[in-house]
């Protein structure tokens, strides 16, 4: 079994270079040449680079004169060397995104280190306790207050955001008329074009006093309000993912179901949302993934003081999120506390990656339910 | 039997819309075959019905009557709007916003076009199947009693079964019935509980036949219902399509002429520009037909 | 046949019914507009309305409303009114009942028995199962009316009492204090009633059964998409409202008075626009923050649309569908969802101390041009995928090499998409603060004179890597970081601004215009260019 995968594998792989090499022969060796020089240059550029050196830009010179020569005399190759180049650097930046955020964080990382059982586990004491405090000592780097906060915020998003967008959804993709799909849909749409620092200076003027007013509480910023604001943030996110779920499912179906003498809405309820149920959760975890990188409305609203609310479930209170902890504290930090807000950078990145990485695995298993087998 | 009205024959004098070949002859052979009348009484009259798509006139003062528990099938080349008069017979043409239909459709006698119809009533009595096989991604037993279950009829939702008063054994019944007159059962009987998604074409399509049968309709319209299939599979279909006109008034779509010889009664024949040019007993219009376009599309010369 | 018989196909006149829940469903409608409008403040619940408080108004009307939906459900079982209701009210009902009744009988315990602890749970919990079985168990018409309507004609009776009056205060013993105030719950309560007791009611409008369900889910549902839309229209009217003042200050018509553009002088002198901030102004503006943003978008756009289109041309006509694709279409979408401040981050790690140290326009150039890459990728490759392979294959069919079909065929093609979705693009980042706070942002009140200008600060240097541009690699301005500061340095930002919240406000205005006329180029575009492929 094993052995037969082996031996396909390495016939792949023949296949390919064999490919290449004729690939490589069919084509004019002036061509060749400046394909290679091309990208030795800039192989080293991107190196030079990389090395925070100014000479970086005699091989990125090169490399457009070659780049220049090659669009003149052999564009079908060059062209080709070009868009392979683009969908490298595409690829290298997230890379260099990954890479550089990590090892920034290293450092508070190590300096977080707690012994359990014996053996040293690094940043563990940001997660153990729930500390925050980067002036005097015991200096502490806790990420609790922080993952807490973004916890509560999300979770009132998501609540705002998951019934209301889905509904949205459904009332564009099933039930709108054409000329009203036609207005709200650019509406939605605009919702999500308006920048988040005027959602969030809208609810600095007026949503936060009005809340600390109602609610008598000491100075203002509640996670209440900012997750309601966030949530409002990531509906057009739910509403057009969910909408591509829902709108993917066949007429066929729908009409199968309706001809039955169901009503629209049973065809929905019973057809439509459960043939689109992975779509639709998709929708909504991008939704979530949204509502946790949401940086600008969260930081101007919130205290931004990295502590626990009193109760924990208190949601009148808002101190900190993941997201304005970097906000709020890069300025003045420097050394550890600069690298405690790469980690908290380090957090968010894998959670939302991973959020994102699982979202598309499940549209990609709905695609293939619904496109595949039938 | 519908009276002719001269009315919708007067607009008809254009030979643009008729096909070019014999559009002289048109005019006075249409009129005959409204003579004719069948032995069965009427389930489904039709008077002058025109459906607009835009500005598209896709059905043009159609009127025919449809008899009880028998088979017709409509026939004509694809685009002559033989579909769009099935759908409008339980008005899924509803669906589409662009749509216009003028006319009057009758069942049993009463007004399907008109203020305060009940969708739902009538859709039952109405059955569909659809051209290529669309069962619900569920059970094969959800697919069947989905209909009961959503009318009221059945119901063994969680609740039904909290509260004691689920209808399970009502349901295996009717599962058990729907399979058997659709001759599915025997080939399922053991595997209720899979995807439905996960058989064949045919069984399908079949499946579809046993989910429509399963509200009691009266009138079942069929699009092609075998036209994405193999010839195996088609045979069982038109074999099915047999029985079931014992019992229920079957109205079926295809253009497959052969199809449409072998398993109705009646033909109606559909030309381009969405007029019925003909309609009568199979025999009739498969061997002797009134018009000569009719003819000359049976013997292939045109459409 | 079966079923022929049991129901009519077309249905009896029921319009005198449908009229009392018709009026059932608008008395929710108009309090559901009242205690939003009493929530935020645009009255007052203890004002008086008609000689009688506000207050009292919404529990008469309330009341009233309860009792038309019992009415309406118990004349229904009796069969007083025509209609046709289910078995059940169903599951989800049961559940939402349910807690809704928990809640209310814990509340009502607490609260007005003032009884704690173990009693208050097990009250709840009876009155939460108490109200599922009575949603579950009778008919659909005694089901879904009687949990709603008595639900509501309670909150209307303790309105109308005054046991919760204007002065009602609940305080949450919460070590950081927080209470809930009448002015808060009595508009909740009333909404939230409003929306139970319309949908009951939207149900007996449809008459219960398949029809009544959807009548009681289309309600909600429309209510949804108008109020999404509403939040929006009220959005952009309330900052425009509070904004043009700032915006128009000082404005001047006429020949001459505004600045010289290419020679000639405008005849409109904005100064909030053409100005930026210094001591001799009589009206201080944001202009280099929109110069700043400007040069951030092309920026952004002349790094990330070569490169995205490109890689989009590779991935969708040279490489394989397979593995290596599929890797990369994960990390683009990856990378789109990856929070801005974390490209901020990078920024700051990787681009600063590459650009000589500092915070620099060119590093929030390639930072936002870094978000703006997947975008455009995943955009382009759509754009791409939906040409048809006929195209392709008619052009390769008449000898056309295939960098000719892609330069010739495709992209022409794959075009509109491409435009659209970079615009669209371009608004969201235009509007980004996060990224560039950490990369390119300085000081707040720029003089006008320091205005970017990018073209004019090129120049040649003897010393690696001997082309220099002071401009670019300068920490700069732009539109929303300066409504951050605005925000964060407070108000008072000295003499030279007359007005700090006008001064807010019209930033944010203009932030606002700026950001959504790119989107209402994109959207202007799209529809274009489908109207364009449609009439072809």
């Amino acid at each position: 079994m094993i052995g037969t995968q082996v031996l396909a594998a390495r016939n792949a792989v023949t296949q390919q270079v064999r490919a290449l090499s004729n690939f490589i022969e069919d084509q004019d060796p002036t061509a060749l040449a400046v394909v290679s020089v091309m990208t030795g240059a800039l192989l080293v550029a991107f190196a030079g680079f990389l090395s925070v050196s100014s000479l970086a830009i005699v091989p990125f010179s090169i490399f457009v004169v070659a780049a220049g020569y090659g669009w003149l005399n052999h564009q079908g190759l060059t062209a080709r060397m070009l868009t392979f180049a683009m969908t490298v650097g595409t690829i290298l930046i997230l890379l260099l995104i990954t890479v550089f955020i990590f090892v920034e964080s290293i450092p508070v990382f190590v300096y977080e280190s707690t012994t359990v059982f014996g053996i040293s586990v690094p940043g563990l004491r940001m997660f153990t306790q729930a500390e925050w405090d980067a002036v005097s000592p015991p200096i502490r780097y806790s990420m609790v207050p922080m993952i807490h906060g973004t916890v509560m915020v999300t979770l009132i998003a998501t609540a705002v955001a998951a019934p209301l967008g889905i509904s949205a959804a459904l009332f564009l993709s099933e039930i709108a008329p054409a000329t009203l799909r036609e207005a709200v849909k650019p509406g939605v749409e605009i919702l999500a074009g308006i920048p988040s620092i005027v959602y969030g200076f809208i609810g600095f003027t007026i949503l936060s006093p009005w809340a600390a007013d109602q609610f008598r509480t000491t100075g203002q910023g509640s996670y209440l309000f900012v997750g309601i604001v966030v949530g409002l943030m990531a509906l057009p996110t739910v509403v057009s993912v969910a909408e591509d779920a829902l709108s993917s499912v066949p007429e066929s179906m729908k009409s199968g179901s309706l001809a039955m003498g169901t009503t629209d809405w049973q065809t929905m309820a019973s057809i439509t949302i459960p043939a689109a149920f992975s779509g639709v959760s998709a929708a909504v975890l991008l939704g979530v993934g949204r509502a946790i990188g949401e940086t600008m409305a969260a930081t101007v609203m919130l205290r931004g003081v990295p502590q626990l609310t009193k109760p924990l479930y208190n949601a009148f209170y808002g101190q900190s999120t993941l997201t304005s902890l970097i906000a709020n504290n890069y300025g003045e930090a420097d050394g550890l506390q600069m690298d405690a807000l790469f980690a908290a950078g380090v957090i968010l990145f894998i959670t939302v990656l991973a959020i994102s990485v699982g979202s598309q695995y499940i549209e990609w298993r709905m695609r293939r339910k619904l496109g595949g087998e039938n | 039997m519908s009276k002719t009205t001269s009315t919708t024959e007067t607009d008809r004098t254009d030979t643009e819309r008729v096909g070019t070949t014999t559009g002289e002859t048109d005019e006075h052979v249409r009129d005959e075959w409204r003579d004719y009348s069948f032995d069965a009484p009427t389930k489904i009259g039709v008077e002058d019905l025109d459906v607009y798509y835009g500005d598209d006139h896709a059905l043009d003062g159609v009127s025919m009557d449809i008899p009880e528990q028998s088979v017709t099938a409509l026939i004509g080349p694809s685009g002559c709007g033989k579909s769009t008069f099935l759908r409008c017979l339980n008005r899924m043409n509803d669906r589409v916003s662009s749509a216009r239909i003028d006319g009057s459709v009758t069942l049993d006698g009463q007004e399907v076009y008109q203020e305060g119809v009940n969708l739902v009533e009538l859709r039952k009595r109405v059955g569909m199947v659809f051209q290529s096989p669309n069962p619900f991604p569920k059970s094969i037993r959800e697919n069947i009693s989905y209909g009961p279950e959503k009318h009221g009829d059945i119901d063994t939702g969680l609740l039904a079964r909290v509260l004691g008063r689920s209808d399970e054994a009502a349901r295996e019944d009717l599962v058990e019935q729907c399979l058997r007159d659709a001759a599915l059962w025997d080939e399922v009987a053991d595997r209720l509980d899979d995807n439905a998604l996960g058989l064949s074409g045919g069984q399908q399509q079949r499946l579809c036949i046993a989910r429509c049968l399963s509200v009691h309709p009266e009138v079942i319209l069929m699009d092609e219902p075998a036209s994405a299939l193999d010839p195996i599979a088609t045979a069982k279909i038109e074999d099915l399509i047999a029985e079931l006109s014992q019992e229920y008034t079957v109205v079926i779509v295809t253009h497959n002429m052969q199809q449409a010889a072998r398993i109705s009664e009646q033909t109606a024949v559909f030309l381009t520009g969405g007029e019925l040019v003909e309609y009568g007993d199979t025999d009739q219009i498969f061997e002797d037909p009134e018009s000569d376009r009719v003819e000359d599309y049976i013997t292939g010369k045109f459409g | 046949m079966a079923g022929a018989a049991e129901t009519r196909l077309v249905s009896g006149d029921t319009s005198r019914s449908n009229a009392v829940a018709a009026a059932a469903v608008a008395l929710a409608a108009v309090l559901f507009v009242t205690s939003l409008a009493a929530l935020f403040e645009v009255i007052t619940i203890s004002d008086p309305f008609a000689g009688v408080p506000v207050v009292t108004v919404l529990g008469g009307t309330l009341s009233l409303l309860g009792v038309a939906v019992i009415t309406f459900g118990v004349g229904s079982y009796v069969g007083a009114v025509e209609t046709e209701p289910s078995r059940s009210a169903g599951l989800v009902a049961a559940v939402v009942f349910g807690v809704v009744w928990f809640a209310v009988g814990g509340a009502v315990t607490s609260r007005v028995l003032g009884i704690g602890g173990v009693a208050w749970a097990f009250v709840a919990l009876l009155t939460g199962a108490v109200a599922s079985a009575v949603t579950a168990v009778p008919r659909e018409d005694i089901g879904s009316t009687l949990p709603a309507g008595a639900v509501t004609l309670l909150a209307g009776m303790t309105f109308l009492t005054g046991s919760v009056g204007p002065a009602w205060v609940w305080e949450l013993e919460f070590e950081q204090q927080a209470s809930l105030t009448a002015e808060f719950a009595i508009p909740v309560v009333t909404l939230f009633c409003a929306l139970l007791a319309g949908w009951a009611a939207a149900k007996a409008y449809g008459g219960f059964g398949a029809r009544g369900r959807k009548m009681g889910a289309y309600l909600l549902i429309y209510l949804n998409a108008g109020s999404i839309v509403s939040v929006l229209f009220i959005l952009i009217a309330f900052t425009a409202f509070r904004g043009i003042p700032g915006l128009l200050n000082g404005t001047e018509f006429g020949l001459g008075t505004g600045p010289t553009v290419f020679g000639f002088a405008l005849p409109v002198s904005i100064p909030f626009v053409m100005h930026g901030v210094s001591l001799f102004n009589d009206f201080q503006g944001v202009l280099p923050a929109i110069a700043g943003t400007i040069w951030l978008v092309v920026g952004a756009v002349l790094f990330a649309v070569p490169l995205g289109v490109g890689a989009a041309i590779f991935l969708t006509e040279y490489a394989e569908r397979g593995r290596f694709t599929q890797v990369v279409e994960v990390a683009t979408n990856g990378l789109w969802s990856t929070p801005s401040i974390v490209f901020g981050l990078f920024g700051f790690a990787f681009l600063i101390p590459r650009f000589g140290g500092g915070k620099s326009l060119l590093s929030g150039m390639l930072t936002l041009g870094f978000m703006l890459l997947p975008l455009v990728l995943i955009t382009s490759r759509e754009a791409m995928l939906a040409v048809p392979d006929e195209y392709r294959d008619a052009s390769a069919a008449l000898g056309v090499s295939k960098w000719q079909t892609i330069r010739s065929v495709v992209v022409p093609a794959a075009l509109p998409g491409v435009v659209t979705g970079v615009i669209l693009g371009v608004g969201r980042i235009a509007g980004e603060t996060a990224p560039i706070l950490l990369t390119m942002t300085g000081g707040t009140f720029v003089p006008g004179e320091r205005t970017v200008d990018v073209i004019g600060g090129f120049e040649f240097v003897s010393t690696p890597p001997f082309v220099a541009n002071p401009e670019l690699l300068r920490a700069t301005t732009a539109l929303p970081f300066q409504l951050y500061a605005l925000i964060t340095a407070g108000v008072g930002l000295g003499d030279n601004v007359s007005s700090p919240t006008e001064f807010q406000w019209a930033t944010a205005l203009v932030l606002l215009l700026v950001v959504l006329s790119f989107y209402a180029i994109g959207i202007g575009a799209r529809y274009y260019f489908r109207r364009k492929l449609d009439y072809e």
